[in-house]
């Protein structure tokens, strides 16, 4: 029967060109949002984790209240301490400590006066100690544009783009004005050993980068750090994981009332980043879920009409004593056929304008200039092994929806009447 | 005495026109026996094709009892009306009705596709059956490159392929020049005699009458006359 079906399929083009057309374009544009939507999420996700929230983050609750504000004057004191303490409990993660921090900085000519100043965002990150992974976290060497990566104390990389503007080079000096934990006036001298390019437009605007000994030192934040982060040794984010160690290093402070307590975020839970993905996952289902509402309806006209022009045929089956079920049912597997073929083409077509996608990527810089999203500016699609198969659900779902409801008119019809069709 | 294979009691049937109804068969009773050659005429409207349906259960009675092969067709199952068509009844149409996207073959196979046949049996049977026709020759054709006979010869192979009881024929010859209508209806007669199919036909077509052994006249969905028809053998 299959054989027939099959046949009858590819000898009457009008049942099959159309409604694999129609199967074909919606597929491809499944698998391309899949891939598209893949790529960006997990470029920025990994992006964020890195650069901002860590698989989870510790901060005192004052300082979590306006986290985005990089609050000093709430940062946790005792950070060592308490570092050790997560190190000890929770040995499948790597725990560092960082600062943000907001400030000027000044670049002086010859004769030390001002040359250029201007305002920056700061990371204090361990740059120094053996064995940190924070330089990798921040992809400096795949960055570094100018220069060398701080191997001493008092040493500072700034962005590229940043550079370029005050005409900064590799060696130069600059000082870093700030504010301590108590809110007085802080400044740092510092060299420039080398500029970086991070591919965001939020991070390349005015950052520097400095060690986390120097930022202490400069900030009055010995034993302080604004969060200490949790990276997972495996380098991937498991939510329940991290749901389970938020839960239970949270559970130690719930008896605290002190604002200056600790509390453990996860990276779900932080700034907008959640939000940001659970909007375009929902955005994302929603567009497959119209494509699938679209295809269907056009289908179920192509079913329509492909099936008045198939009385004929219904009538003689029913003669040759084919039941209604039967008829019914061999056009849904005609469906399925349909489906799957329009789907393997669509997936094929989806994937390839994807992987074009992933190797060449697309420049998103330019709408990205205000956005405050860490977004990589070079976006790419990313193919994971759900690409190859999640344009069967909607392709398959539309056509045999299509035919269902097409081949409803059989049923509204008499036996007899449908038989009419034929004289 | 063998039990009749169609026996029609009092059947009356009424199709809904608009709010009223309309009576396409009045009262009729008739009474059909194994291995028959016999024609429905009269005039466009007297309820013919509606009978034909009836009797192939396609359709059902509104009052009266058909029954065909000792089942009752008012209370056959959907299921049971299928089989009994799948299994006992050949239907040829006036207008062929071949599918045109399969080949000669095929469409006299797709008859076959819903018994339990294995593709070599199937494949038996098919032939035999084209040979019945003189087609044999064109089992790889396209019906569009079939003439009109050799159509209606396709359609006959694909109604007496899997060798039914019963064959109900439809205008057969409405379609076809007189030398297609003698060989058609020939092939059906000889088949009548050879395999004792019982075929019922309806026509209005001269030339398919001087071959029928009964001729039942309807009109009005009433039967008008019912003669058996002599022929003189040479
Ligand atoms: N489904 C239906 N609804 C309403 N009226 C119908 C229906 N089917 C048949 N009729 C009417 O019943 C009458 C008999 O129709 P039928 O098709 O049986 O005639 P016929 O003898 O086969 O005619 P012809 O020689 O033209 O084929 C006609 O008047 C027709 O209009
Ligand atoms: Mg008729």
């Amino acid at each position: 029967m299959i054989r027939f079906l099959l046949k009858g399929i590819l000898g009457d083009k009008s049942r099959s060109l159309l409604p694999v057309i129609v199967v074909c374009i919606g597929v491809s544009l499944t698998v391309l949002l899949n891939c598209w939507l893949k790529g960006v999420m997990g470029e920025s996700l990994v992006m964020n984790a890195n650069f901002d929230t860590g698989h989870v983050k510790v901060m005192t609750r004052a300082y979590a209240q306006e986290a985005q504000q990089m609050p000093n004057d709430l940062a946790i004191l005792g950070a060592d301490t308490l570092t050790e303490q997560l190190k000890k409990t929770y040995p499948d993660m790597d725990w560092v400590k960082r600062i943000r921090f907001g400030g000027m900085i000044d670049f002086p000519d010859e004769q030390g006066e001002t040359r250029a100043q201007g305002p920056v965002v700061g990371w204090a990150v361990d740059l120094l100690s053996a064995g940190s992974k924070e330089a990798t976290r921040f992809n400096i060497k795949k960055s570094l544009v100018n220069g060398k990566l701080p191997s001493t104390a008092g040493e500072a990389l700034i962005t590229h783009d940043f550079a370029e503007k005050f005409k900064v080079n590799p060696g130069d000096e600059f000082t870093l004005f700030g504010s301590t934990m108590e809110g007085s006036m802080a400044f740092k001298n510092f060299v420039v050993s080398g500029t970086v390019r991070f591919g965001s437009n939020v991070l390349d605007r005015g950052a520097i980068i400095i060690d986390m000994a120097d930022a202490q030192q400069a900030l009055g934040m010995e034993d302080a750090a604004g969060e200490i982060l949790g990276y997972f040794t495996t380098n991937q984010y498991d939510n329940a994981k991290a749901t389970a160690i938020t839960t239970s290093f949270n559970a130690k402070y719930t008896q605290n009332t002190d604002e200056f307590a600790p509390v453990m975020l996860r990276l779900r839970d932080q700034g907008g980043m959640a939000e940001y993905i659970d909007y375009s996952t929902t955005m994302g289902s929603l567009m497959v879920f119209v494509f699938v509402l679209a295809m269907s309806v056009v289908l179920w006209n192509t079913g329509l009409l492909g099936g008045l022009r198939r009385y004929t045929e219904f009538g003689v089956r029913l003669a040759l004593g084919e039941e209604k079920n039967h008829i019914y049912a061999t056009l849904i597997y005609e469906g399925i056929l349909i489906g799957t073929i329009g789907s393997v083409i669509g997936t094929g077509i989806g994937l390839s304008i994807s992987y074009y996608l992933q190797e060449v990527g697309v420049d998103i810089g330019g709408s990205m200039k205000n956005s405050t999203l860490m977004m990589p500016s070079v976006v790419r699609a990313a193919i994971t092994p759900t690409a190859f198969y999640i344009g069967f659900i909607p392709g398959i779902f539309s056509v045999v929806l299509g035919n269902a409801l097409a081949g409803i008119g059989i049923y509204k019809r008499k036996t007899a009447q449908l038989f009419k069709e034929l004289e | 005495m063998e039990k009749p294979i169609v026996q029609i009691d009092n059947l009356t049937k009424r199709f809904p026109v608009g709010n009223s109804e309309f009576t396409a068969l009045s009262h009729l009773s008739l009474t059909i026996d194994k291995g028959e050659f016999m024609g429905l005429v009269g005039p466009s409207g007297s309820g013919k094709t509606t009978l034909l349906n009836i009797i192939g259960s396609l359709d059902t009675p509104t009052e009266g009892s058909v029954e065909v092969m000792g089942q009752s067709i008012a209370t056959l199952t959907h299921k049971q009306a299928a089989i009994l068509r799948n299994y006992h009844i050949g239907f040829i149409f006036q207008s062929y009705n071949l599918l045109p996207v399969y080949t000669v073959f095929e469409n006299v196979e797709f008859a076959l596709l819903l018994q339990n046949l294995s593709a070599d049996e199937r494949k038996k049977w098919v032939m035999q059956a084209l040979e019945w026709v003189g087609l044999t020759d064109k089992a790889k054709s396209k019906p569009s490159q079939l003439s009109g006979g050799e159509s209606q010869r396709v359609s006959i192979a694909r109604a007496m392929v899997k060798r039914p009881q019963l064959v109900l024929a439809d205008e057969p010859s409405a379609n076809l020049d007189a030398r297609n209508s003698h060989h058609i209806v020939q092939t059906m007669k000889k088949l009548n005699k050879e395999l004792h199919t019982t075929f019922i036909f309806s026509t209005h077509d001269e030339k398919v009458m001087q071959y029928l052994d009964r001729i039942v006249s309807l009109k009005d969905g009433m039967v008008e006359k019912d003669e058996a028809v002599l022929h003189i053998q040479n």
